[in-house]
């Protein structure tokens, strides 16, 4: 399968420094995005932080590196999909041993999303509320559930999603990485196929812009790095009030190769 | 007019109401509730009103605040509930008074909040608390999460029963496919059903389903009880306590 991605941040309309980070790791198809939080300049220590260590120990070659297996996971989670969640919780761990060190950091935090693809499966590792998406058969669908307090009442059924859009809670999460050791983080696993077009967004996006829409530049843009700047435009013609990051990614049959390395010539900008 | 009631064993020591401000308790002589007793610190603890709740909050005393036998930094207080600290301990009275209900309290005991921030300590205790007591009332407790289920009801599929408990459930011949087709002309993703905070959404993909008897066009939220048909399999979708 072949692969084409692009990476976009932007710092929006309002703030005037961007918290986000991203990595796009071409040589493992692996993709990273986080979204910092804490005063000053510490949530973009946070979100640096968080991307380069999940780099890091998903670059390592050992299997696993150190005491990294923090959980007891089912054996029903491959061992790559164990790896990047070993890999994020050493990454909670360090922002939370920095932000106790120096207390100027302190409530310093990050969200995450983390995707690694061996062969045709991804594996999906998730804390907070930036989100992944699919695009597949002309379908968005949600790859994660955020941990904030809006999107947990939402699934006790006490609040509607519109509600929860129009709440003055949503940037309360109930997650992230840095707030204590150890943090809870969600796994997932998705076979991807052919022509299926994934997202990676801060948090910045999904307020910004609805699904359809977002379903709308996926769609119109097939260059992924036209898509990127699409959705980053989108966010601030409807405001931009938050830091803008997406990552979009492209899977192609093998055999469609003329029109592919077309499509790689397209996209420029990278990590 | 709720109030609390120093004892000492059996014996009454002093009482006082709970008002507007909060009430304190400790060794100096200058709390609401003085308590002269070495293991008790000198401002231990106080006990005030928030959003129509009776709160107990411990001001880091060093042998600590018990509410029944729970040691606690901060709890909501029921009628009947004791505080202890050392030997006394305080009965909470709270007969005579209605509580705010929590929803109209909620614009004003929510902090304001622009940046993103995680619930921490007090403050995530404080709305879990909040949060638990909306849950009661709507008759909600986290333990009840409904498991979304597939039942098979005909067709060629091995397994008669799914739980969708991944975010997507793949319906196909792909070896990844949760609901896994077989026969040679079958797709390897004839549909795909996302889970979402509030709810299943049923998708088409190299096929259209049908729902209760209609093809669906792009995605349909699935309710309790729905046929689901696709490539010869019919399923019903439900929701298992």
């Amino acid at each position: 399968m072949q692969i084409v991605s692009s990476g976009l941040s932007d710092v929006g309309r309002v703030r005037t420094n961007n918290e986000d980070s991203f990595r796009i790791v071409e040589a493992l198809n692996l993709f990273i995005l986080s979204d910092g939080m804490g005063g000053e300049a510490h949530g973009e220590v946070a979100s640096a932080m968080a991307v380069d260590v999940i780099n890091k120990v998903c670059e390592s070659e050992k299997e696993d590196s150190g005491a990294t297996v923090l959980d007891e996971a089912p054996a029903t989670i491959s061992s790559q999909t164990r790896r990047l969640k070993s890999a994020v919780a050493q990454a909670n761990f360090q922002i939370f041993q920095a932000a106790q060190k120096n207390p100027e950091q302190r409530g310093m935090g990050a969200t995450i999303t983390a995707m690694w693809l061996k062969d045709t499966m991804l594996s999906i590792a998730h804390v907070g509320d930036s989100r992944a998406y699919l695009l597949r058969s002309g379908n968005l669908q949600q790859l994660t559930s955020d941990h904030s307090l809006v999107a947990e009442q939402v699934r006790r059924g006490l609040i509607t999603p519109q509600q929860a859009e129009e709440s003055e809670m949503q940037s309360v999460l109930l997650r992230a990485l840095g707030a204590h050791p150890e943090v809870e983080i969600d796994t997932d696993e998705v076979e991807i196929i052919p022509r299926d077009v994934l997202l990676l967004c801060s948090d910045g996006l999904t307020r910004m812009v609805t699904e359809p829409e977002i379903a709308g530049a996926l769609q119109a843009e097939m260059v992924p790095s036209s898509a990127a700047e699409r959705l980053i435009a989108l966010a601030n013609e409807n405001g931009g009030v938050d830091n803008v990051t997406v990552i979009v990614v492209r899977f192609e049959d093998d055999a469609n190769k003329g029109w592919f390395s077309w499509m790689r010539r397209g996209s420029a900008k990278k990590d | 007019m709720a109030k609390l009631s120093l004892m000492f064993e059996n014996k009454l020591v002093k009482e006082v109401p709970i008002g507007s401000r909060p009430v304190t308790i400790g060794r100096s002589p200058d709390n609401d509730l003085p308590v002269d007793n070495l293991a008790v610190s000198n401002y231990h603890a106080r006990v005030y009103f928030e959003a129509g709740r009776l709160v107990v909050e411990d001001l880091d005393s060093l042998n600590g605040t018990f509410v029944n036998d729970l040691r606690v930094e901060r709890a909501t207080l029921h009628d009947g509930d004791s505080i202890w600290v050392g030997k006394h301990h305080v009965k909470v009275d709270a007969t005579a008074d209605a509580a705010i209900p929590w929803d109209t309290g909620r614009k004003t005991a929510a902090p304001k909040i622009n940046e993103t921030m995680v619930l921490d300590t007090k403050v995530r205790r404080e709305m879990i608390q909040q949060a638990a007591a909306m849950g009661e009332r709507a008759q909600f407790s986290a333990g009840r999460m409904r498991v979304a289920t597939l039942v098979v009801l005909s067709g060629k599929i091995d397994i008669k029963e799914f739980t969708l408990t991944n975010k997507l459930t793949v319906i196909g011949k792909s070896p990844m496919a949760t609901v896994r087709l077989k026969g040679w002309f079958k797709p390897k993703m004839a549909a795909q059903i996302n889970q979402r905070d509030d709810g299943y959404y049923l998708g088409t993909g190299d096929k259209v389903p049908t729902v209760n008897g209609t093809p669906i066009t792009g995605t349909v939220r699935l309710n309790d009880g729905d046929l689901i048909e696709i490539c010869g399999v019919r399923m019903n979708f439900i929701f298992r306590e």
